[in-house]
C-alpha cells in the first residue's frame, strides 16, 4: 500500500512466533557513491546508529539490546536496507527508536572518524578471507570501470575523503519518503503495521525517488586471468565467469533453469563432475546474480593447490560443453520439478514473503517476478533454455580469478586457461 | 561425569530401559508405542518408540505446507578412536552415496525432484541428517532415511572419492583458514585425555588412512534404530507419519551400541599457551576457559555472562576494546554447548599496530570486575532479552524447530530443552553470574592460542 510522500508498505501478519521483522529499503545504493568517495553510502547508513536526537551511540546500542532487538544495515549496489527484528511486545518502542534514527541523525564528527578507522580495520581483515579476495578480484575485472565493480565498503584512500557534510547530504538525498519501501512482517496485525509504518515514514523528510544513473555493464572482451597471490595456500579459490542475466531479459527464467542444471544443486553437472567423480573440490557451483542492471555469472570451486590447474581446465571444458550442447530434456524435467516444488521454502515465513515484495518494488523487478516464477519455470521449453545459455553465456569473454600461492601454482593455472588476453598477479594485501 | 541439573521433564534413560524390557517380554507388544508428550510453547511434542529402539518425535506445525524430517544419531567425533579421527564426519558424506537399493546419485536426485533440501552436520556429540520437503513428499524422506540407516554400500570407490572431498573440506575450513586453524589448536591443547582433543573433521593423516573396513565397522556399530532419533516437524497427519515410520523402520535390526568409555579431562592446573605464525594481516588471540556441560546449572548464567561481556555493541568488551580503546576490530565469545564440560571461548582480532599483550591486560581488568562485582540489573536484562530473541529466531521455520528438538533430545535427553533453557535463563540472578565468573575465569585453567602475522605477499 502507498503511504505518505510516495513510500510503499508491505505488511504480512503471522502469529506463529512472537517476533516482528522490519525492513526499510531505499531505491539507491553504492552505485551512487562518487568514485573518489567509494563507501560513502555504507558509511552514511552506518552513521545512523552513531547518534540521533538526544541519544549517543552507546545509548542507541543499549536501547536496542534492552528491547530484545537486532538492528543491521546492508548496502548493495542498488539498494540500502535497515533491517530490524524485535520481540513482538517491544515493536512499538523499537519503531520509535528507528524513527529517531531516521529523523534526526546527528552524525557526530568524532563518531564518523571512529567509524572510518573501523572500516580501515575491516578492509585489512578481509585479507584473511580467501573467498572474499577472489570475489573482489573477479567483480573488479568483470565490471571494470562500471560502478558494479566497486566495493560497497570503499577503499583505504576513498573512505578517508568522506566528510560529515558528505554523510548528511547523502542521508538527506536518499533517505526520503519517495525513495523508500518498508516491509513489516510477523506477530503484528496489518492495521498496526500500517500505523507503525506511518510513524517511520513520518520521520523521513519529503523527497522524490532517486533515479538510478547506473549504465548497463558492458562485456569485457577476451579471456583474463587475475591471480591473487597469498603465501602458504594449500588450496585455491577459483571463480570463472562474466556477464549473466537481467531480470527483464525475456530469457531470464530459461537461463536461470539452465544454470540450475549446470551448477545449482547437489546433482548439478559441476558438482557431479568436480566433486562426486573426482573429489577435487568440497564445493562446486555456479550462480547468476540479480540486480537492477545485468549482473554476473560465476562458477566457484576450491580445489587442492596441486589440483587447481586440472580442475580449472575441467571447468572450462564443462562450460564449453554446456554452452555448445545445452542441457538435456531429462535434466530440464528433473530441474523444473525441483525448482517448482522447492519454492515452498522461499515463502515458508511471513518475513520471506514480505521481502519478495520489497525486492520487486525496490529493484524494479517485473511485477510477477516471484509470484509467477513457478508458472514460468513449468512453461520453459528445452529450446528456450539452450538458446538462452548460448546467447547469454560466453566462453571467450571470461574472467578467471584465482587466489593461491603464485610460486607454486601460477604457471600451471595460466597454462590451463588456454589462450589469454591478459594475465596479472596481485598481492592479497594490495588493497 | 556431567551433572545434569537442567532436568528433562521425562527422563529418557529410565523410560527407555522400561520400554526395552517390556518389548522383550511379549511379541504381542505394539511395534510403535506412544511414550510421552512434552509441552513445547503452545504446542506439543509427541514421543514414540519402536520395538527396535528407534525414537520418534512429532511436532505439528501447519504454518506452511512443508515438513522437516531429521535423523539424529548419538554418534559424534567423541566416539572415535585415535588414528581414526574424523570417521563420524566422514559418514556425513558417505551417507549420500550408494545403498543396496539406490545407485550413486539417486538419493539426491529423488529428493531434488520432490523439491527437498537436504544436508547433514556432525559435531563432538552427534551427527544429524535432515530433509526439508513439501508436505506431500514426506513419504520419500521416510523411505530414503530408513534405507540408508541399514543398507549403505561401503566399498573402495565410495571411500576413495569422499576421502578427497573431505580432505578439501579440511583445507577450506582449517588449513587455509586462520580462525579454523587456531580453534583446532585450542581444543588440541585444552583437552589432553577427553576426545574433544581432536577435531570433528579429523586429522589429515587419519583421513588419508580410512579403509572400507573401518567404515563398515563404524556403520555397523553406530547406525542403527536404537542409536537414532527421528524428528518430524511440519504440516502432516499424525496417523500417516506413524504408519509410514512403522512400516519403514520396524524391520531394521538393533545394534549393540558399545558403552562409551568415560575419559574425564583431568583438572588443568597451569595455563597453556601456543603461538602460531600465519599469513594474516594482524595478530589474533583465542582463549578457552574451562566451561560447563550444556546440562550443568552453570551453563545458563555463564551464557549470560558471555552476553554481558561480548554480545552486541553495548557489551562491556565491545565498548572498551572496539569503541573506546580501538584495540580490536572483532571480538566474540561463546560457551560451548556440549554434553561434557567444554570451553568458554573468547576470540580477538587485533587492529593493525596493536598487540595481544595490550588486549590481555584490558581483558584481565574486565574479567576481574565480573569476578568481584555484580553485573547491573540493566545489563542482565539486556543479556536475557538478546537470548530470548535469538532463541525465537531459531524457531522461525519447521527446520529450525526440528533442529532445536533433535539437538536437545540428543544432548540432554529432553526434546523441549530449548523451552526449559529459556526458563532457566530468565531465572538467572546477578549473584549467579558473579559466582560462575569466579569459578570459570581462572587463569591457571585457561588455554591461550596466539596467531602472529608472518609477512605479506611477494607480489605486494
Amino acid at each position: 500500500m502507498e503511504l505518505e510522500g510516495g513510500a510503499i508498505l508491505f505488511a504480512l501478519e503471522s502469529r506463529t512466533l512472537p517476533i516482528v521483522s522490519i525492513s526499510i529499503s531505499t531505491r539507491s545504493g553504492s552505485t551512487h557513491d562518487p568514485s573518489e568517495k567509494e563507501g560513502l553510502l555504507r558509511t552514511s547508513l552506518r552513521m545512523l546508529r552513531r547518534g540521533a536526537g538526544k541519544l549517543t551511540a552507546a545509548e542507541i546500542e543499549e536501547t536496542i539490546d534492552q528491547l530484545g532487538a537486532e538492528l543491521s544495515i546492508d548496502v548493495g549496489p542498488s539498494t540500502m536496507t535497515i533491517y530490524a527484528q524485535v520481540i513482538a511486545r517491544n515493536v512499538e518502542p523499537m519503531c520509535a527508536l528507528i524513527a529517531t534514527l531516521l529523523s534526526s541523525p546527528t552524525v557526530p564528527q568524532d563518531e564518523l572518524a571512529r567509524l572510518v578507522r573501523e572500516t580501515h580495520a575491516e578492509i585489512m581483515e578481509s585479507r584473511d578471507n580467501d573467498r572474499s579476495l577472489a570475489e573482489r578480484a573477479f567483480r573488479r575485472a568483470v565490471f571494470h570501470g562500471h560502478p558494479y565493480g566497486r566495493s560497497t565498503r570503499g577503499a583505504h584512500a576513498t573512505i578517508d575523503r568522506i566528510k560529515r557534510n558528505d554523510v548528511l547530504s547523502a542521508l538527506r538525498k536518499h533517505l526520503v519518503k519517495g525513495n523508500v519501501a518498508i516491509a513489516i512482517a510477523g506477530d503484528v496485525t496489518v492495521e498496526r503495521a500500517e500505523q507503525l509504518a506511518q510513524k517511520l515514514v513520518g520521520a523521513l523528510p519529503d523527497g522524490a525517488r532517486v533515479k538510478d544513473p547506473t549504465p548497463e555493464p558492458e562485456v569485457k572482451r577476451g579471456k583474463h586471468l587475475v591471480f591473487v597471490d597469498k603465501p602458504e595456500r594449500t588450496q585455491a579459490q577459483v571463480l570463472i565467469g562474466g556477464l549473466g542475466t537481467s531480470a527483464h531479459d525475456e530469457d531470464h527464467t530459461a537461463l536461470a533453469v539452465g544454470n540450475a542444471v549446470f551448477g545449482g544443486t547437489f546433482t548439478a553437472r559441476l558438482m557431479k563432475e568436480v566433486r562426486s567423480k573426482r573429489g577435487w573440490s568440497y564445493g562446486a557451483s555456479s550462480r547468476l546474480g540479480v540486480d537492477r542492471r545485468r549482473q554476473s555469472f560465476a562458477m566457484w570451486t576450491f580445489p587442492k593447490a596441486s589440483d587447481s590447474a586440472p580442475c580449472l581446465g575441467l571447468e572450462l571444458e564443462l562450460l564449453q560443453k554446456w554452452v555448445d550442447g545445452g542441457v538435456t530434456a531429462r535434466e530440464l524435467s528433473s530441474m523444473a520439478k525441483y525448482l517448482v516444488r522447492s519454492y515452498a521454502f522461499d515463502v515458508d515465513t511471513a518475513s520471506k514473503r514480505a521481502h519478495q515484495s520489497l525486492d520487486v518494488e525496490i529493484l524494479g523487478l517485473p511485477e510477477d517476478y516471484y509470484s509467477g516464477y513457478t508458472k514460468r519455470v513449468l512453461s520453459t521449453k528445452l529450446e528456450d533454455v539452450n538458446k538462452a545459455i548460448k546467447r547469454r553465456i560466453s566462453t571467450t569473454d571470461l574472467v578467471i580469478s584465482v587466489v593461491g600461492t603464485a610460486k607454486d601454482t601460477f604457471d600451471a593455472v595460466r597454462d590451463a586457461c588456454g589462450e589469454l588476453t591478459s594475465a596479472s598477479v596481485i598481492g592479497f594485501d594490495a588493497d | 561425569m556431567t551433572t545434569r541439573q537442567l532436568k528433562p521433564a521425562t527422563p529418557r534413560a529410565a523410560r527407555r530401559t522400561t520400554q526395552a524390557r517390556t518389548a522383550a517380554k511379549t511379541s504381542a507388544e505394539p511395534a510403535l508405542t506412544h511414550e510421552a508428550s512434552h509441552a513445547f510453547g503452545d504446542a506439543q511434542i509427541d514421543r514414540y518408540r519402536l520395538a527396535n529402539g528407534l525414537t520418534l518425535l512429532l511436532l505439528n506445525d501447519a504454518s506452511a505446507p512443508v515438513v522437516s524430517y531429521s535423523t539424529w544419531y548419538r554418534v559424534g567425533s567423541r566416539h572415535e578412536k585415535p588414528g581414526k579421527t574424523g570417521l563420524a564426519h566422514f559418514f556425513e558424506h558417505l551417507m549420500f552415496n550408494e545403498t543396496e537399493h539406490l545407485e550413486a546419485g539417486e538419493f539426491d536426485r529423488k529428493l531434488e525432484e520432490s523439491g527437498a533440501e537436504s544436508n547433514a552436520a556432525t559435531w563432538f556429540d552427534w551427527t544429524y541428517y535432515y530433509e526439508a520437503l513439501p508436505k506431500e513428499s514426506l513419504g520419500l524422506a521416510v523411505k530414503l532415511e530408513s534405507d540408508r540407516m541399514a543398507h549403505l554400500v561401503l566399498r573402495k570407490p565410495q571411500v576413495e572419492s569422499e576421502r578427497e572431498v573431505v580432505s578439501n573440506e579440511r583445507r577450506f575450513r582449517v588449513d587455509d583458514d586462520v580462525e579454523g586453524a587456531a580453534n583446532e589448536e585450542l581444543y588440541k591443547l585444552a583437552f589432553t585425555k577427553h576426545p574433544y582433543h581432536w577435531p570433528t573433521i579429523g586429522w589429515m593423516k587419519d583421513i588419508e588412512g580410512y579403509t572400507p573396513a573401518d567404515c563398515r565397522a563404524f556403520y555397523k556399530t553406530y547406525y542403527a534404530p536404537n542409536n537414532a532419533t527421528v524428528v518430524v516437524v511440519g504440516d502432516f497427519a499424525k496417523a500417516d507419519v506413524l504408519a509410514k515410520v512403522k512400516r519403514a523402520y520396524a524391520p531394521l535390526a538393533t545394534a549393540k551400541i558399545p558403552t562409551e568409555e568415560t575419559r574425564r579431562e583431568p583438572m588443568q592446573k597451569k595455563e597453556r599457551r601456543l603461538v602460531l605464525k600465519k599469513p594474516t594481516p594482524t595478530e589474533k588471540m583465542l582463549i578457552g576457559y574451562r566451561g560447563p556441560a550444556l546440562g550443568d546449572a552453570d551453563h545458563a548464567p555463564l551464557s549470560l555472562l558471555c552476553e554481558v561481556l561480548f554480545a552486541g555493541r553495548a557489551s562491556r568488551l565491545y565498548k572498551k576494546m572496539v569503541t573506546e580503546l580501538e584495540l580490536v576490530s572483532d571480538l566474540r565469545g561463546w560457551v560451548s554447548t556440549f554434553r561434557d564440560p567444554g570451553l568458554f571461548e573468547m576470540y580477538f582480532t587485533m587492529r593493525e599496530g596493536h598487540t595481544t599483550a595490550e588486549v590481555s591486560s584490558v581483558l584481565e581488568v574486565e574479567l576481574a570486575r565480573v569476578r568481584d562485582e555484580l553485573v547491573s540489573e540493566t545489563e542482565l536484562d539486556r543479556a536475557k532479552a538478546r537470548q530470548e530473541l535469538s532463541t525465537l529466531q531459531g524457531l522461525e521455520t519447521a527446520s529450525g524447530k526440528a533442529e532445536q528438538i533433535g539437538f536437545y533430545e540428543t544432548v540432554l535427553g529432553d526434546p523441549a530443552g530449548v523451552m526449559r533453557r529459556l526458563d532457566a535463563l530468565r531465572a538467572v540472578t546477578a549473584e549467579q553470574v558473579r559466582a560462575v565468573a569466579k569459578s570459570t575465569l581462572v587463569k591457571e585453567s585457561r588455554t591461550v592460542v596466539i596467531v602472529l602475522p608472518n609477512g605479506g605477499s611477494e607480489a605486494s
